[in-house]
């Protein structure tokens, strides 16, 4: 459905012939989807009068970031916030970063360093908007999910500016909750763009101690990139053990001692994906590395404030391992796979090559929840991906799952991925019937209630929260210009 | 075979956009993370890397849809394969081929930028990318005492390029090229008059036959003086000799230098010392075609072994940018006294493009240059006072851009530096 004339004017008028396009050969680089219209908003004032044109006319719209991903209706306006760029303030005292969408983890990561700080960079990827929510490799020092965004600028369906938190009522971006309105429970269902209907057009976002240098001393040219050396106090290494309940005591013990500045439940399949350089040299590390280790495990980076508290930590976490039965894997020793390691897991620049690499797409089941008891649901998803990979339709990863507890603690985020070629209607129908049964398995099984799983069976046994949601949408985007889903990343 | 090689490749694409910025580990900040002059100017995805690809899967699916905004996106592309660089870190697809050969689809199905064809139409007429008249290629070496190789047998052809021949602000490279070459004692010569384009740049532009028209000419008139190494003043010139004319199997056992890689070479085996003092603080451009899009090619056959994973046998050996020229250049600043060289954000295999390349000097020159004027500013950002490159192109360009600034940055080419040590 083409734009009127006039009504192209009137969008064109707030943005600027360059930033709107209505032709088709741009569509398939948008999802191949017939947009009404692409429009390029360069501030939160032209995201604000899009947005009321888009009611006045009841256009639908959605925004997205970098868009990895994303399903859209046609002939909708689709707000492609490339041009909201900017870091609007690092403010080093109070710790908080406040930015626009587009600006990427890479970007504002970099810009931390060198103040000696840090923020949680999402497991999509340091490529990926630094306003994104949701859990990343860094999770046990920086938090995640919605406990890092702080104030947000939040332009609403039908247009209106709304500033959450201490930014509703002064100038600052310091806290999410006051003194000023906290919409907490509307505004994190993902930001942004997200699923919550609107824009998000800038937010504050938590920062934590870096304990590292100011930027890595890298050496080599793409994809051979190592570090020169190891950062003095800092050291990393990969642990496997004998059985899921080690592995399980030592993550434990490792968070109640808070010696590690990551700790990220990868199977021995991701440490293959970061660590190589091609398909070819990745599935044979796979299959060394496999017969290396004896059983799940995790990889961890320790720092140091000072070389005494390396040290400390280094023996803890020595003594914790070995108590769990623990065995390091002798590849991660040494220096130059230790340093890719540590780089890439810090940096979080190897997102691309563990999950599209291999088979060219990947579905997956990311939980947050309980560690061992997502875990024991993890190992039945495991166990249900092996016929898939015996007839060839998936990549051989082992069935591994992988996952992390945040902040330190028993809670964390559980994952497990099916990685495929997409081009293959077989392998793509096997592993969405895959994730649809391990979804449903969740929730009868009571381990949790994902938002792929039954939902007719989910809502009613959540105080029917979906219809609340539903109700809160309507009040809140009264045109219905705001279509359900979207792009999160 | 043409874009329909390359189906799989562009399906492979996951829009993850790191096409659009330099590898991930390389950004040092909100600065200077952008890999794309493209995407970075245009902004809708449609110029990324990314998304030419989904535009070649989409077109080779449902067929060639064009318009003016399709010819737009694809001729306002430099081809500088820096969104490959950045995709190829993590990723194992081709990126430029398939961008490279939509572009040459659109000119086979007569969908033209009418300035490259007026570039190409002069080649076909007078063998060479810029105005000039034939008879006046050789013009510049009056009085040099230059060889002429197609007379006198020479252990080295020294391929001057269109530009550098016909540019009276880019002779000066020639001059200087001559002189360090006679200094070195090498026994080398010219084509003169009878020298023709290297062809590089029509293919970028996506005239592949009349790329590989020049390609033969050359070839052939290399093979009749009897030359073994031919060396190049110019990126393009080098990129065509050493990675297209190996491609399409006409090069041979040809030994192909950059001339920073021969000055690199005489330097180290003694024939040449820089031994004046040069007091200046530079900082170096990686030109595109040297650098990343330089690493030799690798002829490959191969098929992808059945099953889940992406893998082939034999290894599919993707070009990343790994082995192009990065460190002969900057050996040979290091080799000059009292000269600094301070390094920008974005550097060889990741290096921004100057604009010039694709084309893009011609059909879109404000483009050209508002990418070459991103590049002063990084070049102003290190303090030095003077940007040094590799290519006649990138040099053109970096003037242009300084003069529309009002910037007092120089620029040189490396044989200028050289020349002014020796």
């Amino acid at each position: 459905m083409a734009l009127k004339k006039e009504v192209y004017k009137e969008f064109e008028s707030v943005v600027g012939e360059e930033n709107i396009c209505d032709d088709p050969a741009i569509m398939p680089s948008y999802y191949n989807t017939e947009f009404a219209a692409v429009i390029l908003p360069g501030n939160t004032a032209e995201v604000q009068a899009v947005v009321k044109l888009c009611n006045k006319h009841k256009l639908m719209f959605r925004p997205i970031c970098t868009g990895w991903s994303g399903m859209f209706p046609k002939d909708i306006i689709l707000l492609d916030l490339r041009r909201m760029n900017h870091i609007i303030e690092i403010n080093e005292k109070n710790m908080y970063a406040v930015v626009e969408p587009y600006v990427i983890s890479s970007q504002l990561q970099a810009e931390l360093f060198k103040r000696g700080l840090n923020f949680c960079i999402k497991g999509a990827g340091t490529n990926c908007s630094a306003m994104l929510r949701g859990h990343g490799h860094m999770d046990q020092t920086t938090s995640g999910d919605d406990r890092n965004h702080l104030a947000i600028e939040w332009i609403t369906p039908a247009g209106d500016i709304v500033r959450s938190g201490a930014l509703g009522s002064t100038d600052d971006w310091f806290c999410g909750d006051g003194p000023g309105p906290s919409l907490r429970s509307i505004l994190t269902s993902a930001v942004p763009p997200g699923v919550t209907p609107g824009v998000f057009t800038k937010a504050a976002v938590k920062l934590y101690h870096w304990p590292g240098p100011s930027a890595y001393s890298l050496q080599g040219v793409s994809p051979h990139y190592s570090l020169s050396e190891i950062p003095p106090n800092m050291m990393a290494r990969y642990y496997s053990f004998p059985s899921v309940e080690k592995m399980w005591q030592a993550e434990l013990a490792i968070g109640e001692a808070e010696i590690s500045f990551e700790l990220m439940g990868f199977n021995i399949s991701m440490v293959a994906a970061n660590i190589t350089t091609s398909n070819e040299e990745e599935e044979e590390t796979f299959n060394r590395l496999n017969k290396e280790v004896q059983g799940p495990g995790f990889f961890v980076i320790i720092a140091g404030n000072s070389a005494a508290d390396f040290a400390y930590k280094k023996k803890v976490l020595e003594k914790i391992v070995s108590d769990a039965s623990g065995k390091s894997l002798k590849a991660v020793e040494d220096p130059r796979i230790e340093g890719i390691l540590m780089a890439q897991c810090t940096r979080i620049s190897a997102s691309i090559r563990e999950t599209f690499r291999n088979g060219g797409a990947f579905n997956s089941i990311p939980i947050m929840g309980q560690r061992d008891l997502t875990i024991k649901w993890a190992i039945g998803a495991g166990k249900a991906k092996e016929p898939l990979i015996e007839k060839g339709l998936i990549v051989d990863d082992g069935g591994a799952f992988f996952g992390w507890g945040v902040e330190q603690g028993h809670l964390g985020k559980t994952e497990i991925f099916c990685k495929f070629d997409p081009q293959n209607a077989e392998a793509k129908a096997a592993v969405e019937e895959w994730q649809k049964a391990q979804n449903r398995r969740a929730f009868e099984e009571r381990y949790f209630a994902s938002t792929m799983g039954p939902q007719d069976k989910i809502g009613p046994a959540l105080c029917n929260y979906d219809k609340w949601w539903s109700k809160l949408v309507k009040s809140i985007d009264p045109n219905g210009v705001s279509p359900e889903g979207g792009s999160l990343v | 075979m043409g874009l329909e090689q390359y189906k799989g490749d562009m399906d492979m694409c996951c829009r993850c956009s790191a096409c659009k910025f330099i590898p991930m580990q390389k950004v040092k900040g909100l600065q200077y993370a952008n890999a794309c002059p493209s995407i970075a100017k245009y902004n809708f995805h449609a110029y990324s890397g990314g998304g030419r690809l989904n535009i070649g899967a989409a077109m080779l699916k449902d067929g060639m849809k064009y318009t003016d905004k399709l010819l737009d996106i694809v001729y306002n592309c430099q081809m500088c394969g820096a969104c490959g660089v950045s995709c190829n870190y993590a990723m194992d697809m081709e990126v430029l081929e398939p961008i490279s050969e939509f572009r040459i689809q659109c000119v086979a199905d007569g969908k033209t930028n009418p300035a490259l064809d007026k570039v190409i139409g002069n080649l076909r007429k007078q063998g060479s990318m810029v105005p000039g008249a034939k008879s006046q290629r050789g013009a510049w070496a009056a009085g040099l005492n230059v060889k002429d190789a197609a007379k006198e047998k020479v252990d080295v052809l020294y391929h001057v390029g269109c530009l550098t021949s016909f540019d009276k602000n880019m002779q000066k490279m020639a001059r200087a090229t001559v002189k360090i070459l006679q200094k070195a004692g090498v026994n080398f010569g010219i084509f003169g008059n009878a020298e023709t384009c290297c062809g590089g740049r029509a293919y970028q532009m996506g005239y592949p036959e009349d790329f590989l028209a020049q390609a033969r000419k050359n070839m052939a008139m290399i093979k009749k003086a009897g030359v073994k190494t031919v060396v190049t003043g110019c990126a393009d010139g080098y990129q065509a000799f050493k990675v297209l004319y190996d491609r399409f199997n006409l090069k041979g056992d040809l030994k192909v230098l950059h001339i920073s890689e021969y000055i690199d070479i005489l330097i180290r085996d003694g024939k040449l010392k820089p031994r004046r003092k040069v007091n200046m603080a530079v900082t170096y451009h990686d030109p595109c075609r040297l650098g990343r899009l330089g690493e030799s090619w690798v002829h490959w056959e191969g098929k992808k072994i059945p099953g889940d994973r992406f893998v082939y046998d034999p290894p599919k050996p993707y070009r990343r940018g790994t082995n192009g020229v990065y460190e002969p250049p900057r050996d040979v600043l290091k080799a000059i006294p009292g000269l600094k060289l301070a390094e920008m954000t974005r550097i060889k295999e990741y290096s921004w493009c100057c604009g010039a390349g694709g084309g893009v000097s011609e059909s879109n020159p404000d483009f050209a240059r508002w990418t070459a004027q991103d590049r002063i500013e990084e070049a102003v950002s290190t303090g030095a006072g003077a940007i040094v490159t590799a290519c006649p192109w990138c040099e053109k360009t970096f003037i242009e851009a300084i003069k529309d600034s009002g910037s007092n940055m120089k620029v040189y080419d490396i044989v200028e530096i050289v020349e002014k040590a020796i």
